[in-house]
């Protein structure tokens, strides 16, 4: 004789039949997420493995060996970080990079948070002072080596025919060694400021024209209103400029382009920055180890700054209230 | 079963849009980059009949004539030999301070044969990267009865060849016929001492024209057009003995002093124009200066470049109880004794430039009369140009008769020397640093790097 299941046996069962599938779709959903988001970002992380992180630890542990450069590879520890800390040129190479750097983000903070307070203004042709300023930035470094140092020529150069037609004395910007390094800087602003007004330009965008109506219908000052509105609420975008730019001069990236075509490090090492330092004890004079060794020293270098700039500033946090 | 989603209404659900993803990607990676990769991974070995890869810096740009002397070169090697030779051009700034040739080198992957100046050879000889030739060279080219013997030296160990120069570039003053002219001057006025030299320079300089130039990017180039002001007040950076350094001597101080005066008294410019010191067009053939320190291939560039340009030549002047001398460089043709085949491109070297055959010779001659206007290091070449006429008159007849005679050959100092010459001239000319005490500070960092030096002899 069967026994009929009782009503409750019966829901309970289904409830079970209905919940197994449930349970395989949440976990097979949430495996496909997760296969979706790996696949995505695989060649990405492949890329930045291949390109960047393998050649670093590379890097590093060719900062161990003395490489001559023609295969000859010889285990020295750290007798190449020894090196360098009696080694006056790369000392006087770190000094000018904290010249540069510290010029070169200062200046080109305020140069390009200037420009795009500017052309935020509703003033005929912004949109054509915009990509003005922003051209630079799509020249190619050599190119605007070559013709900067075109025009900075001692005597019949442009800026010193114009200096001269003025009254003025002509200088040798790229030839005397206390102008040559504030004269590359001045170069590297100009290229970037337009590419760093853009992005202030999106940040002052992202703030709420009710405020500045606000202090408008209070009475503030244009110094007021920048000073109580629009500086706090920059902050991020500032934090970003800063991180950035600060990265972008030490590493020299831009620095090393611009100083291989127009001084070549001189004159007499002024402009020797720690990356064109390094690219001389690797290509010229074949210290392979050396120059690897300098660089892993660098990045070091490099750490220690942006790690100090996110615990001062707080990760550049907007703070409310 | 729960819903599928469908992209864009293609009815292609996301979970095959995946798989399609996925698999095309490995596709790629596999049949594309990995096939490039795997080829790559075969190591430096080669065939017999695989091409041999030549660097210069000639090749690709510059002047026509020197271009065509590579390209009928290579051709004439290929039309009769299994094995090929391809050029590669890299220009001259970058090959000598650029990257591609020492990367090529650290990656095991050098050219099979190479330009080398004096100036890198022992670089690569300490490399341990450089061919013999003199063992495919005939006995009469070996010996110094061809070869000049003091010009050659410095690229030869132990008496045997390791780079075949095939110029001799020496340097001089060049200066516009109409600047003197423009300031009373005539050939009689030619300078022969460092004070002549200043007051020429003074007469002539005008408000937009400097009236002297010397290199001032520092540099081999710097390094190479300074070396002869130190020689000839009994100056230099290593003594005979190889061991030590006397670069602190009168000499080097009182060269140190007068390229420093030069720029102070506002005679000479801070920066050059164009390629540098050795582009006479841009710089004096400009305007910008009215009397240049450059070498003889500069008469070759004005003649394509500035042919109307009215010029003149003198030699080196000396200073106040100095002797006379001028630096005297060259490229020449080394093989790389790890490339893929060094008999075959020792065979071409030696084919090229360094036999006694009508051809070769005839070819050193094309390269010094016709290509460039040079000087040759070999006696069989000095004969036939001098025959066809080549230094009969001009800026070619002073160089022979003049600038040669004395000349020095261009060291091969390591580059731990080169820079801390480097450095010594860069604080004395542009810093105004004490020549002296640099001259010492030069000196204590070549003796530094000789005590630990163990390649081949420096002089």
């Amino acid at each position: 004789m069967s026994v009929k299941p009782s009503r409750m046996a019966v829901e309970m069962e289904n409830r079970l039949r209905h919940k197994e599938p449930t349970a395989r779709r949440r976990i097979g959903r949430k495996h496909r997420e997760w296969l979706a988001a790996a696949l995505f970002l695989a060649p990405d992380v492949l890329g930045l493995l291949v390109f960047l992180g393998i050649p670093m630890i590379l890097s590093l542990v060719l900062g161990l060996f003395n490489v001559s450069g023609f295969g000859q590879y010889t285990f020295v520890g750290l007798a190449n970080y020894k090196q360098m800390f009696s080694d006056s040129l790369y000392l006087n190479s770190l000094r000018v990079t904290g010249i540069y750097v510290f010029g070169f983000v200062a200046g080109l903070f305020v140069a390009s948070l200037g420009l795009a307070l500017l052309v935020k203004q509703k003033l005929p042709f912004t949109g054509v002072f915009r990509s003005m300023f922003f051209l630079p930035q799509v020249i190619s470094l050599v190119v605007v080596g070559v013709v900067w140092q075109f025009m900075l020529n001692d005597n019949i150069g442009v800026l010193n025919k114009l200096l001269k037609s003025l009254g003025f004395s002509s200088y040798s910007w790229l030839g005397n060694p206390t102008l040559a390094l504030g004269t590359v800087l001045v170069v590297s602003i100009w290229v970037f400021m337009g590419y760093y007004m853009i992005i202030f330009l999106a940040g002052l965008q992202e703030i709420p024209q009710e405020y500045y109506d606000a202090a408008k219908v209070e009475g503030a000052s244009n110094w007021q209103t920048f000073r109580h509105i629009t500086w706090p609420l920059l902050k991020p975008t500032s934090f970003f400029v800063l991180l950035v730019s600060t990265v972008t001069g030490v590493a020299g990236f831009q620095a090393f382009d611009l100083i291989y075509i127009m001084t070549k490090g001189g004159p007499d090492n002024s402009t020797s920055l720690t990356i064109y330092y390094i690219y001389q004890q690797a290509f010229e004079y074949n210290q392979f180890g050396y120059a690897a060794a300098m660089a892993s020293f660098l990045v070091l270098i490099l750490l220690i700054v942006t790690a100090a700039m996110f615990i001062l500033t707080k990760g550049g946090r907007f703070e409310v209230g | 079963m729960g819903q599928e989603k469908y992209l864009g209404g293609t009815g292609t659900t996301r979970r095959e849009f995946l798989a399609k993803g996925a698999a095309f990607a490995l596709a790629a990676a596999v049949t594309g980059p990995g096939l490039t990769v795997l080829s790559g991974c075969g190591g430096s070995g080669g065939s017999a009949s695989e091409p041999l890869t030549f660097w210069q810096p000639y090749s690709g740009g510059g002047q026509k004539g020197v271009k065509r002397w590579y390209l009928d070169l290579a051709e004439t090697w290929n039309k009769e030999n299994n094995t090929k030779v391809e050029l590669r051009y890299i220009p001259t700034d970058q090959y000598q301070m650029g990257s591609q040739l020492p990367s090529a080198f650290a990656a095991g992957n050098g050219p099979d044969i190479f330009a080398l100046s004096a100036a890198d050879f022992l670089k690569y000889y300490n490399g341990g990267v450089l061919q013999d030739l003199s063992q495919f060279m005939e006995k009469e080219a070996i010996n110094d009865f061809d070869y000049n013997p003091k010009f050659s030296s410095v690229r030869k160990v132990d008496g045997k060849f390791y780079n075949l120069p095939y110029e001799m570039e020496e340097m001089a003053m060049f200066y516009s016929v109409e600047a003197f002219k423009k300031a009373g001057l005539s050939e009689a006025d030619i300078p022969k001492t460092w004070d002549q030299l200043f007051n020429v320079a003074d007469k002539v300089k005008t408000a937009d024209m400097f009236g002297l130039l010397f290199e001032t990017a520092p540099g081999l180039a710097q390094n190479y057009a300074w070396y002869a002001f130190m020689w000839m007040g009994g100056g230099n950076a290593v003594a005979e003995n190889g061991k030590e350094s006397n670069f602190d001597s009168k000499g080097t101080i009182q060269a140190l002093q007068f390229w420093q005066d030069a720029i102070k008294s506002g005679l000479a410019p801070r920066t050059i124009q164009g390629s540098g010191y050795g582009d006479l067009v841009a710089n004096m053939g400009s305007g910008y200066c009215a009397i240049q320190n450059c070498g003889v291939w500069a008469v070759a560039a004005m003649k394509e470049s500035a042919p109307d340009f009215e010029y003149g030549v003198f030699k080196l002047p000396v200073p106040p109880g100095g002797t006379y001398t001028t630096d005297n460089g060259a490229w020449g043709m080394s093989v790389n004794a790890k490339g893929k085949n060094p008999e075959e491109a020792a065979r071409f070297a030696v084919w090229a430039v360094g036999s006694m055959s009508k051809d070769s010779i005839q070819r050193c001659t094309d390269w010094i009369t016709k290509a460039k206007t040079d000087l040759s290091p070999r006696k069989s070449v000095m004969e036939q140009a001098t025959k066809q006429g080549a230094f009969d008159s001009g800026p070619m007849k002073v160089f022979k008769e003049e600038v040669d005679p004395g000349s020095t050959p261009e060291p091969r100092y390591p580059p731990e020397i080169k820079k801390a010459i480097s450095d010594a001239l860069q604080a004395s000319e542009l810093s105004g640093a004490d020549p002296k005490r640099e001259a010492q500070q030069g000196a204590e960092k070549i003796n530094a790097f000789l005590q630990s030096y163990s390649g081949a002899k420096i002089v």
